[in-house]
């Protein structure tokens, strides 16, 4: 048997309050391109940030061609050969496409003409069509991901990690990609290929390793051999879904309707892509799908922040498709932005201005704020949504995950909106944390409030929403309902296999 | 007569002389500027680094009897003052624009403090003027550009060593990336904290070789506030020149001939305060900053991005 | 092997900034003491002197408080900047400028009572302030022109324009010929409050105070900080941050004009000049940065400075010490305090080397 290009033995990785990796385990032949399958926050990134010394194990350890190495650096795994193409590059944009490739393995002089002519011969050799002269700023997201590898390939990487790759390609270049990584293999590298999207593994790699939870589930099968469906089964697990005692919704009038909406994202693509949805008075309307699919756009598009490209936004009958994100509050629409910190919080001011944010209008006394209506105001939402602060002076930062949420949820409710929009409300938090304030949302959907809930976490919208739409690459491409629905469907849903929708009805929904 | 101008032979020959003298000033410091920027540190301090410069090279020169040796002190002198926004800016993560101002306080005190006793110092060490055999005399052109100092010679010879490095070798291309995003550089292994210590001290040496140049040849004498606020110049001609190398050499004998200008205005009989004249780098400064902003629209601003920018790995 | 890093404590020391910056002041007096022995100096001579001249008497502490008014007024404008991140570095342009415009106002009233002189040539040269940053603030606002360079370089533009007045349109018909601007109208001459302490003290106060606590409490303060804060969080509360953009540096830059105004009102002479600025746009900065840009502190560390600068004036009339040590002084104290600064947000931590780098 052939020594194995890449050994990860054990790894175990932790964070403050996250274990990232607990054991993970990962074999990968020379020859092969090998994919790291699993569901956000399975512990893919971590697991190959180790490899790619970014990071260091805490435990376990890390073996290329039978020999043990402990990276501190990530320049000490390049020079042993290992290569990563991260999801956010890492370019200059100023620098040309040959400055960038160059750039920390120089030669001593450097001859433009000639280190171009170099890059070129090496995109050349991996089929890759690249103009070494251009600069980064005016590539496209998939050009510039050819610049990251030939980075990895100049410095003859004999190992390369590519995170999402094709999380920003258009489907023609994810093809392309394809071919360059059958080049590369071809030559007795070996490529590790992270990705929760089942239709490229089946077609790109050869071998799978699933990692779930920070561990292997399943390693180096062979992809040839398991259909697409038992790698999806080992993605998601099989665990059974507690069903969490939620009334019956009782679904009034529409509250939000989203009509045709298209919203472009600042690279000019289409971030939403013609989605229609409508939330009515008393239910949880939940969005499903793999990170990055838009979901941040749409939220953001209701909420205000993002400008509309076309269709119509309707709160309560009112259309606020252009209106300022305060006239849409006034209307009725509560917002739990994903960015707690920086979108709906400003982290370094007190929490009582914190929790002003929406209202101080309303507390204005000429030029100057009631400051005391402004106290009451936070100790109401201290009290009512149970938030534990230290003093109501000190630096929003001060407060931990849950109870920066709960001043953020406390805020937004007070108003007693219509229509709550929430994007990711439980993502990062704690057990506890985040049972509060699942039990708050479905408490003010028992109240009348409509819901739109965005999560990453499928447990979490199974068990509270009353309807679940999948978005992929900006559209709604299912509706299940969750009491028939199993993790399986909409899972597969969601890595954009088979539309298995458990409703008839979802022409009108997914255009 | 043109416009109400008077134009002599000797007169204008004479203010582009000039124009070079107080080009290969301003090019100098302002050169050293650009290395930093182009590391991305912003040194406000340059009137204080020029100054001091400019107090070393007058002492080391007239206690040595040799320019040249009053240059290089000036050069070294200049160098140690930067290490203070070195060691705060890079080293600490300080506030640039905070720790250059600071230095600027710093290095005129220090000016002072040195050159206290030569103030009226009567000893000259001053760099001759060296004539190009057989291009000094072409007409008016040799006297223009063939016939000048030593260190203008050296500033252009600095100049090009300065352009081949930035963008013909290795450690220039990474000092260009640390500039721009300073985590790639990082990841693609150039030490930041090593070559923006590297630029800010190459860009001390420059300011201060361009303070003793006063001292060993432009004026030839030290005395208080000598720099005159050319060292604020310096760092607008960064801006005129968009961050390149020879742009700001050409800012330079722009900002150079309102220099000489200013005091030949009567000489010229034109009919406009020198006041305005001194104001125009900084008006077109200004101009040019605005022009760049629009631009930046639609594609990347020559500043280097990172300008400003403390960088600390992520801890982890 | 073992190596020294820096690590980020979990929370900064309390009371960091203050310790700081006496840790700053006390390294600048040390370095400044072996400044002192290299030439020969007595060290302690000196340093009783600056004391005396400075804060040993009530008639010095008048110099010191009225030496602290810019550079309070200064470093206020800088904070004021500062609460939405951006940097007012012309504070010494715009002071400049102020001090021209309260000229103006007092060449085209010579013959208007006192009290209400003082009033139209301080509100002119608030006015003149905002003026002076008015381009900055547009081009910032609308163009995204750093605003640092900006007004930076129109600081250089209005010492070209003072020296510009004094010798052509405004120079005195009385001053034998030299150049200099006429001496502002007697009756305009600022009060004192006793000794040399004159009324700029209070006003500069109040202002301080008035801003502090508007800054605090109003719906602008309020706003600036959220729009400071991030652009999405501020469009999330539906604030414009161009607008804010545009008001915070105009006021900015009216803060630092008036102290023009008290400067040209309290000067001895009466008239502008260049130096009516001297430095104080800058040390301001330093000044504000020093008290973590909280318009509270800019006082206390202004009077530090005040004494720093009035004290040091005294060992310029000690012949054979250099009077650049209080110079030297002024800048050292920053990185005194930068230095211990670092020490109430990290701690030396000695770890193994691989770790370290990694």
């Amino acid at each position: 048997m052939t020594v194995p290009a890449v050994e990860l033995d054990g790894i175990w990785k932790r964070f403050p309050g996250v274990i990232a990796n607990s054991g993970a385990n990962l074999t990968v032949r020379p020859g092969t391109v090998h994919a790291v399958l699993g569901e956000n926050g399975a512990g893919k990134t971590t697991l190959m940030n180790c490899l790619a010394g970014v990071y260091r194990p805490d435990e376990g350890a890390v073996r290329l061609g039978g020999q043990e190495l402990s990276f501190s650096s990530p320049a000490d795994a390049i020079a042993a050969g290992v290569g990563m193409v991260h999801q956010e590059f890492r370019l200059v944009p100023t620098f040309t496409v040959a400055e960038n490739v160059v750039l920390g393995a120089a030669p001593r002089i450097i001859d433009q003409g000639g280190i171009e002519a170099s890059v070129a011969d090496l995109a050349a050799r991996f089929g890759f069509d690249a103009d070494p002269a251009r600069p980064v700023w005016q590539l496209s997201m998939g050009e510039r991901q050819r610049v990251e590898i030939l980075k990895a390939l100049w410095r003859d990487a004999n190992v390369l990690i590519l995170d999402e790759p094709t999380a920003v390609l258009t489907p023609q270049e994810a093809v392309e990609l394809g071919e360059v990584l059958r080049r590369m293999v071809a030559e007795g590298r070996s490529v590790i290929f992270i990705s929760h999207k089942l239709d490229e593994v089946v077609s790109f790699c050869d071998e799978a390793t699933v990692l779930r939870g920070g561990a292997t589930v399943a390693a180096s099968l062979s992809v040839a051999e398991v259909d697409a469906s038992e790698l999806a089964q080992l993605m998601v697990g099989d665990v059974a879904v507690e069903p969490v005692p939620v009334a019956v919704a009782m679904p009034g009038d529409p509250a939000l309707t989203v009509d045709a909406l298209s919203v472009r994202d600042a690279r000019g693509l289409l971030a939403v892509d013609d989605v229609s949805l409508e939330v009515r008075s008393g239910e949880i309307v939940g969005i499903a799908g793999v990170a990055g699919n838009g979901q941040r756009a749409l939220t953001d598009a209701i909420a205000g922040l993002e400008p509309v490209e076309s269709g119509t936004i309707t709160v309560m009958q009112h259309d606020v498709t252009s209106a300022p994100p305060q006239r849409r509050f006034r209307a009725g629409l509560a917002y739990v932005p994903e960015d707690r910190l920086g979108v709906g919080l400003a982290p370094k001011l007190p929490v009582t201005e914190n929790a002003m944010m929406r209202a101080y209008r309303k507390l204005r006394r000429g030029p100057m704020l009631a400051w005391d209506d402004a106290d009451q105001l936070t100790d109401q939402i201290i009290r009512e949504f149970e938030v534990k602060i230290g003093s109501k002076d000190a630096p929003l930062a001060s407060l931990s995950g849950g109870n920066l949420q709960r001043l953020l949820l406390g805020r937004e409710l007070t108003g007693e909106p219509d229509i709550l929009v929430a994007s990711q409300p439980t993502r990062g938090l704690d057990v506890a944390g985040v049972r509060a304030i699942q039990r708050l949302i479905v408490q003010q959907r028992d109240n009348g409030t409509g819901v739109l809930m965005v999560s990453e976490d499928l447990d979490e919208l199974l068990a509270l929403a009353d309807r679940i739409l999948v978005m992929v690459e900006g559209r709604i491409v299912g509706e299940f309902d969750p009491r028939v629905a199993t993790r399986a469907d909409i899972g597969a849903a969601m890595i954009g296999g088979s539309d298995r929708s458990t409703r008839p009805d979802t022409e009108g929904v997914s255009s | 007569m043109i416009l109400g101008v008077t134009f002599t032979e000797a007169g204008v020959i004479g203010l582009l002389v000039a124009t070079v003298q107080f080009g290969t000033l301003l090019y100098l410091a302002a050169l050293g500027e650009t290395i930093s920027e182009k590391a991305g540190v912003l040194n406000l301090g340059v009137e204080g680094m020029m100054a001091t410069g400019a107090a070393m090279g007058f002492i080391v020169g007239v206690e040595t009897g040799s320019p040249w040796l009053g240059l290089l002190g000036g050069a070294v002198a200049g160098a140690i003052v930067s290490l203070i926004h070195a060691a705060a800016a890079v080293g600490l993560g300080a506030d640039q624009v905070v720790s250059g101002l600071a230095l600027t306080f710093l290095g005129l005190g220090f000016a002072d403090f040195i050159g206290d006793g030569y103030t009226d110092d009567e000893r000259r060490a001053r760099f001759a003027d060296v004539e190009i055999p057989g291009l000094d005399d072409i007409p008016w052109v040799g006297e223009v550009v063939f016939r000048h100092s030593p260190v203008t010679y050296l500033a252009v010879i600095i100049g090009v060593a300065a352009w081949f490095v930035l963008n013909r070798t290795a450690v220039g291309l990474g000092l260009r990336a640390v500039g721009e995003t300073a985590s790639t550089a990082d990841a693609a292994g150039h030490s930041v904290v090593r070559l923006r210590f590297a630029a800010v001290v190459t860009g001390g040496a420059l300011a201060g070789a361009s303070g003793a140049y006063l001292t060993t040849y432009l004026v030839g004498s030290w005395s208080q506030n000598l720099t005159a606020g050319r060292g604020w110049i310096a760092v607008a001609l960064v801006i005129f020149g968009a961050w390149r190398v020879g742009r700001v050499a050409i800012g330079a004998l722009l900002f150079g001939l309102t220099l000489a200008l200013k005091s030949r205005l009567t000489l010229f009989d034109i009919e406009i305060s020198g006041q305005f004249v001194d104001m125009l780098p900084f008006l077109l400064t200004i101009a040019v900053l605005v022009v760049i902003s629009f631009r930046a629209r639609n594609r990347p601003s020559p500043a280097p991005a990172a300008i400003g920018i403390a960088y600390r790995r992520e801890e982890r | 092997m073992k190596r020294l890093v820096l690590a980020r404590r979990e929370t900064p020391t309390r009371g960091g900034q203050p310790l700081a910056f006496l840790v700053g002041l006390v390294f600048a007096l040390v370095v400044g003491a072996i400044l002192l022995w290299i030439t020969g100096d007595p060290v302690l001579d000196v340093y009783e002197r600056m004391w005396d001249r400075s804060l040993g008497s009530q008639n010095t502490w008048s110099d010191t408080f009225n030496r602290a008014v810019p550079l309070a007024l200064a470093g206020l404008a800088v904070s004021i900047a500062a609460t939405m991140g951006l940097w007012n570095i012309g504070a010494e342009g715009q002071i400049m400028f102020g001090a021209i415009a309260a000229t103006f106002v007092g060449r085209l009233l010579p013959d208007a009572p006192g009290l209400i002189l003082i009033v139209a040539m301080l509100l002119a040269a608030a006015f003149g302030g905002a003026l002076w940053s008015f381009g900055p603030a547009v081009a910032r606002s609308e163009i995204g022109v750093s605003e640092i360079i900006t007004t930076l370089m129109l600081t250089e533009v209005a010492s070209r324009l003072i020296v510009y007045l004094e010798q052509g349109p405004w120079k005195d018909p009385d001053g034998f010929g030299f150049p200099g601007v006429t001496p502002r109208p007697d009756q305009a001459e600022l009060g004192t409050l006793w000794e040399r302490t004159h009324i700029g003290v209070l006003i500069a106060l109040a202002v301080i105070i008035g801003f502090a606590w508007y800054l605090r409490r109003s719906v602008w303060g309020y706003e600036l900080r959220i729009a400071g804060s991030s652009e999405k969080a501020a469009a999330y509360a539906g604030i414009s941050v161009r607008r804010k953009v545009l008001g915070v540096l105009l006021v900015s830059g009216a803060v630092a004009g008036f102290a023009g105004g008290i400067e040209l009102l309290t000067t001895t002479t009466g008239k502008l000049t260049v130096q009516i600025s001297n430095g104080y746009g800058f040390a301001g900065i330093i000044v504000a940065a020093l008290a973590l840009m909280r318009p509270s502190g800019v006082a206390a560390v202004a009077l530090a400075f005040g004494a720093l600068q009035v004290g040091g004036q005294a060992i310029q009339t000690n012949p054979g010490v250099s009077p650049a040590v209080a110079t030297i002084l002024q800048g050292l104290v920053l990185f005194g305090a930068i230095g211990a600064a670092v020490f109430s947000t990290y701690r030396l931590r000695l770890v193994d080397r691989q770790v370290a780098e990694s």
